[in-house]
């Protein structure tokens, strides 16, 4: 009776183990290998695994490599920026409409998310292309002589990204602005608050929490972005993931290339921990208060 | 002036897409803005080209292959998160099935092409529903612990104090109830298995492109309008499947 009761307890357990298993050997697993591969010396025969070494992270310092790091960070800043700055006004708009004018509105903008990011890529390089649908429209116009360069550059992947992390700042916004009790609008407003004033001193401080929370995801994903600034910034504007992509797809070196993804993995982990933080901290003085 | 930006934001949004659309049914090899006459010589074309058939097949395979697999598991897995004993190393789990949320495509891709590699699992169909198995678990797994937690517990124990097994609790009761939430986890990993680029690209070998693969190779050396007849296609295809979530209450579950 008693091993009876044990297994009965213990049996939903078991049901976890077959997930489990596969996480653990196609995903702990190859993520475990690739540190250890970052620490061994690479040879054109294969990685030598006889010794260990600091080299492939003492590689990253290389102005290369530091530069493109810096460069995707800044591209990745500035593109959360925009984002952040476009959907305060989009996030207010929706708020303000009918629940089904919202739920049909969000879906709009939720399109995007569940396009293809490559078919998203090729209808941006039809738009942005020197023979894109901008750059004609122009030159018919007469406002322009020589094309415009809007891709295969920085210029190309901030368009391409904003477009296609929006949601990611966009929804929290939404969510918070909707939980905003709209008396203490009115509140300020009979207090003589301009409507400036209100969005600074009560709507903005309020919901900065969910701002924060999204804008720290819009980063992440913006720093690890692939297909997008591949195929719109393409090898002149490289960013870390390119870069990465190019040393273990065709360099073959997996030890540097092992170092490169583990530098990419702490540069995302790092601002997602940060929002964690201060989430936690807001909620402790929340308490004192 | 708020209407005013949000049009144009919406006009940015969709423009994209639009003009993929557009594009498919231009009769000329460039983007024409009159629209002055309507073609399907690029979607004939597209059917034509042995490359995007063969990578389509292979998508829907592998995206059927590893949703089952994912879907499967991630029932059993979500129910132990649920019903089992609460000790320490469940939720530990549970942010394991969920952490590829938070791993970089990139950094995930990478892993497994070295570790594929080493193993001599590269340019194999296993290897790449591995690899996909991974990346919509977390989805799969949300999905369906949404739906289970509606199951009251009481009619498990009925079930149970009237006799029935472990066993046949989950497969008469517990499945039935959330078949709807099941079939919603099994399409949106079908759906983002189907789409995934970042991983795929890593892991696939020269005889396993998928279709994403396929198109991205494809516009690195050479834009013309067949990938639009391709990719209008596969917006039909995702809108469709995101309609049939909606209606599956799918939708509502990943926007939590």
């Amino acid at each position: 009776m008693a091993a009876d009761a044990q297994a009965r307890r213990l049996g939903p357990l078991a049901l976890l183990v077959p997930l489990l298993l596969i996480m653990l050997g196609f995903y702990v697993w190859p993520l475990i290998q690739t540190v250890i591969n970052s620490f061994h010396p690479y040879e054109l025969s294969g990685i030598d695994f006889s010794r260990w070494t600091l080299e492939n992270y003492a590689r990253l310092a290389d102005p290369f490599y530091l530069d493109t790091f810096l460069r995707t960070a800044r591209i990745s800043v500035m593109i959360t920026l925009i984002t952040c700055v476009l959907a305060y006004p989009v996030a207010i708009f929706i708020t303000g409409l009918s629940k089904r004018a919202q739920a049909l509105l969000l879906l709009v903008y939720m399109a995007p998310w569940l396009v293809n990011v490559v078919v998203k890529a090729f209808g941006w390089s039809l738009i942005l292309s020197g023979n894109g649908v901008i750059n004609r429209a122009l030159r018919e116009l007469g406002l322009i002589g020589a094309p415009l360069q809007l891709m295969f550059n920085e210029t190309g992947i901030i368009i391409g990204l904003v477009q296609g992390h929006f949601l990611f700042v966009l929804l929290p916004l939404w969510a918070a602005l909707s939980a905003l009790d709209p008396r203490l609008k009115w509140a300020a407003e009979n207090l003589g608050a301009s409507r400036a004033q209100v969005f600074l001193r009560v709507t903005l401080p309020i919901t900065l929490p969910a701002l924060l929370a999204g804008a720290f995801i819009n980063f992440t994903m913006n720093m690890a972005a692939f297909a997008t600034p591949a195929l719109l910034g393409g090898s002149r504007a490289r960013v870390i993931s390119f870069v990465a992509y190019e040393v273990n797809l065709i360099e073959l070196n997996w030890p540097f290339g092992g170092a490169l993804a583990m530098a990419l993995l702490i540069a995302t982990l790092i601002p997602i921990w940060l929002s964690r933080r201060l989430a936690t901290m807001r909620q402790a003085k929340l308490r004192e208060a | 002036m708020l209407l005013i930006l949000n049009i144009a934001m919406l006009v940015f949004m969709l423009a994209p897409i639009v003009v993929v659309i557009w594009m498919s049914f231009t009769p000329g090899a460039v983007f024409a803005l009159p629209f002055s006459e309507f073609s399907l010589r690029w979607y004939e074309a597209s059917f034509a080209y042995p490359g995007f058939l063969n990578a389509f097949i292979l998508s829907v395979q592998l995206g059927f292959v590893s949703a089952l697999i994912s879907a499967i598991l991630s029932l059993l897995a979500a129910y132990a998160l649920l019903r089992g004993r609460r000790v320490r190393g469940l939720e530990l789990a549970e942010g394991l099935f969920l952490s590829p949320l938070i791993v970089p495509a990139v950094v995930f891709g990478i892993a497994m092409l070295q570790f594929m590699n080493l193993f001599g699992l590269y340019n194999t169909f296993f290897g790449l529903v591995m690899a996909h198995v991974v990346v919509i678990t977390p989805f799969a797994i949300r999905t369906i612990q949404s739906s289970l937690s509606a199951v009251p517990i009481e009619v498990e124990w009925a079930a149970e104090n009237l006799g029935a097994t472990r066993a046949s609790v989950l497969w008469r009761i517990v499945l039935p109830v959330c078949s709807r939430g099941i079939l919603a986890a099994f399409l949106l990993a079908f759906l983002i298995s189907f789409s995934e680029v970042t991983v795929t690209i890593f892991v696939t070998g020269p005889s396993y492109q998928t279709l994403p693969v396929r198109i991205y190779n494809y516009l690195t050396d050479q834009v013309d309008p067949t990938v639009a007849a391709i990719s209008t296609m596969l917006i039909v295809l995702s809108i469709a499947l995101v309609l049939v979530l909606d209606r599956l209450g799918g939708l509502v579950n990943i926007r939590k």
